[in-house]
């Protein structure tokens, strides 16, 4: 099968490759560019496990293909935090303790990006339905619940 | 490794050229949130994807003639933020805001939920209440139909081989309508829309529980009896419940629906 040039954004880095029509985002992201902050579970598009941003709008990279990121920019979970800080809502996860074994984490954080972006202070009822096809199996919702909550009010307070 | 099976991708420049690269073997792709699911189930193994997400003339939205006109390549989330769309139909963004997940609404299309034709469907549903029409393209023309005759079955719709949806046309209305869902899962176990028409006639579209969504006419609002149609309504049991728990949750989220709309009148 004929291999599709594909020039995309990747965490603002310019990459172009040549990849199966059949490779899904998450294989790019993972076995082509070494990304394994992204993670995979249901494949089914439930669990929010793989959430990556394409063009800022949330995908779940599991059932997208890496064509389709050709011409567009991908965030990951690698590219939320800069010059070695932590994105303010990963801070606002660590201390609000928003996670146990942390294998979900990487796609609310992504989720969460994508919300106060869209969002930028929700109500408590705003974040539980963006967050609703996110799972957690730890059972953290009312601490991920709390730590976005925070997420939007430390933004609003470090944007001038 | 790769979880999907081989295929090539095209992507046609223009809805002609769409055309002439489609067949049964190798089907039309937009927004893929149905299409490579199936296919990594085995369910599907085309030989080709015919990309038509960047046929601009398939991504708008638009007003002809009296109707508002969605393109079939419109994804769940454009359709919701659309102002047109609000003030034509304003219960449509309501609907549509709560389908799937975010990621899903991001870059699933309506066509795509359309032709796709899963039982459980809000948008159908609601597009059955609005009696908004379908168009299709093929290499012989263009033909128009209603959604409701569009959805034909469980994953089966009147689309022929070589045709693509490349729009849905809705006709303005400010009548009172109100849409309800019962969801513990994915998808809803029932959602009902309730369409209160100028003449005073009522329209209920039951949909979800059984194969495709049901519409039901009453003359006037006092005429509905939600057990009634909760009986007779198609069930067809599966892991959202059995058909007694369908009827039983039928027939209450029809209460639920017909207060509101009596509460909108």
């Amino acid at each position: 099968m004929n291999p599709v040039g594909v020039v995309t954004q990747v965490n603002g880095r310019e990459i172009a490759r040549s990849v199966p029509a059949r490779m899904t985002l998450v294989e790019f992201l993972r076995d082509e560019l070494g990304l394994t902050g992204t993670k995979v579970s249901c494949e089914l598009q439930v669990c929010g496990v793989c959430t990556v941003l394409v063009d800022r709008k949330p995908v779940s990279s599991c059932a997208f293909l890496a064509v389709d990121i050709d011409g567009r920019e991908v965030t990951t979970i690698e590219g939320v935090a800069s010059d070695g800080k932590l994105h303010p809502i990963q801070q606002a996860f660590i201390d609000h303790f928003a996670l146990q074994c942390g294998f979900c984490t990487p796609g609310f954080v992504m989720m969460a990006v994508a919300l106060l972006e869209e969002v930028p202070q929700p109500t408590p009822e705003q974040v539980v339905s963006y967050l609703e096809g996110n799972i957690c199996r730890c059972t953290g919702y009312r601490s991920i619940l709390e730590a976005v909550l925070d997420a939007a009010d430390r933004l609003e307070r470090a944007s001038p | 490794m790769s979880v999907l099976p081989s295929f090539e991708h095209l992507r046609p420049a223009d809805l002609h050229e769409a055309l002439d690269a489609i067949s049964f073997d190798d089907p039309v792709y937009a927004g893929g949130t149905e299409l490579l699911l199936a296919m990594r189930s085995g369910l599907l193994r085309p030989s080709s994807l015919i990309d038509i997400k960047r046929i601009p003339e398939l991504d708008r939205i638009g007003q002809e003639d009296d109707d508002v006109v969605i393109g079939g390549t419109v994804s769940h989330a454009a359709a919701t933020a659309d102002p047109v769309v609000l003030s034509a139909a304003p219960v449509l963004p309501k609907v549509l805001a709560h389908v799937g997940n975010p990621r899903v609404r991001a870059f699933g299309t309506l066509g795509g939920n359309l032709c796709f034709a899963e039982p459980k469907s809000d948008v159908a549903t609601i597009l059955i209440s609005l009696s908004a029409d379908v168009e299709l393209a093929s290499k012989n023309g263009r033909r128009r139909l209603p959604v409701e005759d569009f959805i034909i079955g469980p994953y089966t719709t009147a689309r022929n081989e070589g045709e693509i949806l490349v729009s849905i046309l809705i006709p303005p209305t400010a009548d009172p309508m109100v849409y309800e869902k019962f969801q513990t899962m994915e998808r809803p176990t029932v959602g009902v829309a309730a369409r209160l028409l100028e003449d005073g006639s009522l329209r209920v579209v039951v949909g979800a529980v059984g194969g495709a969504p049901e519409p039901f006419d009453f003359s006037s609002v006092h005429e509905v009896n939600s057990g009634h149609i909760a009986d007779r309504v198609e069930v067809i049991p599966d892991l959202t419940g059995s058909e007694r728990y369908k009827r039983h949750v039928t027939r209450v989220v029809l209460g639920r629906t017909l207060a509101q709309l009596e509460g909108l009148a």
